[in-house]
C-alpha cells in the first residue's frame, strides 16, 4: 500500500489529480433518489468498450474479402484458441447493447428526463442510438454467411422504394447493383473505422451535455417539485445528493455486473440464441434461403414495410415516427415530468411500446 | 467479555485487499483466453516436409521456397548434388540472394556473403546459414 500511496503522491504533485478526483467524483453530487435506470449509461459505456476490445482482437484474424471472409470467421471460431469466446462476446454483445440502449431510451422517455433544456443530450443520444443500429447492420454482413448476405440484401433494398433516387440510393449503399465484395469492403470500413470514430466523438459530446447541465432527479415521490427555469443557463444542483464516488459508482458497478452476467450467460448457456442455421452456411448469391429475416431489433421496420400497400408509405411512416422521436423535447415543452400527471403521454408511450412489440413478433412469425 | 470492534481503517484495508485479490483473480481468468488468442499457434508445421520436383532446380541455380513458415533455398552446385539451406541471414534476418555468376549468397542488407554450403565468406553474419536435410526420392527432392 505504501508504494501505491507514494505513486499517487508522485503523480499528484505534478498533476493535482487528488483535486480533480475530489471535485469531479467525490464532489459531483447526484439526486439522492437515483434508481437503477440511471446506471444504463455506464452499462453502455462498458459494453461499447468490450465491443472495441473484442473487435480489435477479431480484426487480427478476419479477412475482409468475399472469397475468404466466411472461412476466416470459421477459423476464428473453430481453430484460434478462445476465438469462439471473443467472437461470441462481440456478436452477443451487440444484441445486449441494443437491449440496454432501448431500456435507456425508454426510461428517459418515461421519466421525461429530456425536459429542462436537455434537448442536446436527447439529440446526441438519439443519434448515438441510430449509429449503434448502423454498426449492427454493417457488422452483420461481415461473417459473409447466407444469413448475413441475404439479410443485408433485404435491408439495403428498402431505400429502393424512394421515388426517383431510390435505385441510385440502393446502388450507392451496396457499391454496385447487388451485394458483393464491394459491399463487404465499404461495410467493413464503416464498421471498424468510420462509425466507431463518430460514435466515440458523440459519446464525448453526450457525456459533456449530461455533466454540464446536471442530472435530472427522478420524478417520483411526494417531495418532487417541477423546477421553473430562469432565462439563462443554470446547472441543476443537488446540494443534499449522494456523491458520484463511491455511492453511485457502486450502484453502477452492480448493474454493469448484472449485464455482464447476462452477456456471459447467453454466450455460455444459449450460444445459438442469435444464430439461426443459415448463419453457418457460406454466402451463395444464387440461392436465397427460405424465410430470411433481419435481426430482432429491425423486425419492426421490416414488418412495417410489409403491412402497407406501398413500401413508400411504410418508409414514410418509419421516417415520421423517427423524426417525431428525435424532435420530442422540442414538442413536449411543459415542465411536468411525473408520469401520474401526464396520462396522455403515458398512454401513448405504453401503446407505442405494445405496437412495437406486436409488430416485431408479427414480423418474426410472418 | 465482549469482543473488540475492528477499527474502520483495518476493515477498509481488508476490504481493499479482498477487492484487489478478487479483481486480480478475475483479471487472470479474463487474461488467459486473451493470451492464448494472441499467442502464435504452437508447433504448427514443425514436422512439415517439402517435396519439390528435381527439375525445378537447375544445375548452378537456386530455387527459393517456404519451409516451416520461413524462406529457404535449395541449389544444385554440381549436377546431381543438392543442398538446402535457410535463406534467412544470421546477421539481422534479411533474406539472402543467390549470385549465380559468383556461385555464392549475398545478403543485400549489410553485404554478408555465404558459400553455397552456407559458410560465412565475409561481412557481419556471426554464423553460417542453417543447413536443411535434403533427400532424393525418385525424381523428387524431399526437404526436412
Amino acid at each position: 500500500m505504501a508504494i501505491v500511496n507514494q505513486l499517487v503522491e508522485f503523480v499528484d504533485r505534478r498533476l493535482g489529480v487528488r483535486e480533480i478526483f475530489d471535485k469531479e467524483l467525490r464532489g459531483y453530487l447526484l439526486p439522492r433518489k437515483v434508481n437503477a435506470w440511471y446506471t444504463l449509461g455506464a452499462v453502455l459505456l462498458t459494453l461499447f468498450g468490450l465491443q472495441i476490445l473484442t473487435g480489435v482482437l477479431l480484426l487480427m484474424y478476419y479477412v475482409p474479402h468475399a472469397d475468404q471472409a466466411f472461412a476466416s470467421v470459421q477459423r476464428i471460431t473453430n481453430e484460434v484458441p478462445y476465438g469462439w469466446l471473443f467472437r461470441m462476446l462481440h456478436a452477443v454483445g451487440a444484441n445486449v447493447i441494443v437491449i440496454a440502449l432501448l431500456l435507456h431510451m425508454l426510461s428517459v422517455l418515461f421519466m421525461a428526463s429530456y425536459k429542462g433544456r436537455r434537448e442536446f443530450t436527447w439529440l446526441t443520444g438519439f443519434i448515438l442510438f441510430n449509429l449503434a443500429m448502423g454498426l449492427c447492420l454493417t457488422g452483420y454482413l461481415l461473417p459473409w454467411s447466407q444469413l448475413s448476405f441475404w439479410a443485408t440484401t433485404v435491408a439495403t433494398e428498402a431505400p429502393g422504394a424512394i421515388p426517383v433516387v431510390g435505385d441510385l440510393a440502393v446502388e450507392f449503399l451496396r457499391g454496385g447493383a447487388t451485394v458483393g465484395n464491394q459491399t463487404l469492403g465499404r461495410f467493413f470500413a464503416l464498421h471498424v473505422v468510420g462509425m466507431p470514430l463518430i460514435l466515440l466523438g458523440l459519446i464525448g459530446i453526450h457525456l459533456f451535455c449530461v455533466k454540464r447541465r446536471g442530472i435530472s432527479p427522478p420524478p417520483f415521490g411526494a417531495d418532487y417539485r417541477a423546477v421553473e427555469l430562469p432565462d439563462h443557463f443554470t446547472y441543476e444542483k443537488h446540494p443534499h445528493g449522494i456523491p458520484f464516488f463511491p455511492n453511485y459508482v457502486v450502484k453502477d458497478g452492480a448493474v454493469i455486473c448484472f449485464f455482464l452476467a447476462l452477456l456471459l450467460g447467453i454466450v455460455f448457456f444459449a450460444p445459438g440464441l442469435f444464430f439461426p442455421e443459415s448463419a453457418f452456411e457460406p454466402a451463395d448469391p444464387f440461392v436465397t434461403p427460405p424465410g430470411i429475416k433481419p435481426e430482432w431489433y429491425f423486425l419492426w421496420a421490416y414488418q412495417t414495410l410489409k403491412i402497407f400497400p406501398s413500401e413508400l408509405i411504410g418508409l414514410g411512416v418509419q421516417g415520421a415516427f423517427m423524426t417525431l422521436l428525435a424532435l420530442l423535447p422540442f414538442l413536449d415543452r411543459g415542465p411536468e415530468r411525473r408520469p401520474a400527471k401526464r396520462p396522455i403521454f403515458v398512454t401513448v408511450f405504453c401503446l407505442s411500446l405494445l405496437i412495437f412489440l406486436a409488430i416485431s413478433i408479427w414480423g418474426h412469425y410472418s | 467479555m465482549e469482543p473488540q470492534a475492528t477499527p474502520p481503517a483495518q476493515r477498509r484495508a481488508f476490504l481493499l485487499m479482498f477487492a484487489g485479490g478478487l479483481g486480480g483473480l478475475l483479471a487472470m481468468a479474463a487474461g488467459w483466453p486473451l493470451l492464448r488468442f494472441l499467442a502464435p499457434v504452437a508447433g504448427a508445421g514443425e514436422d512439415q516436409q517439402v517435396t519439390l520436383p528435381r527439375s525445378t532446380v537447375k544445375a548452378g541455380a537456386a530455387h527459393f521456397f517456404q519451409f516451416r513458415g520461413k524462406p529457404a533455398v535449395v541449389l544444385q552446385p554440381k549436377p546431381g548434388e543438392y543442398l538446402a539451406l535457410s535463406a534467412v541471414c544470421t546477421h539481422l534476418g534479411c533474406v539472402v540472394q543467390w549470385q549465380e555468376g559468383k556461385g555464392e549468397f549475398l545478403c543485400p542488407c549489410h553485404g554478408g556473403r555465404f558459400a553455397p554450403n552456407g559458410a560465412v565468406l565475409a561481412g557481419p553474419p556471426p554464423r553460417p546459414l542453417e543447413n536443411l536435410p535434403v533427400a532424393i526420392v525418385g525424381d523428387q527432392l524431399r526437404i526436412g
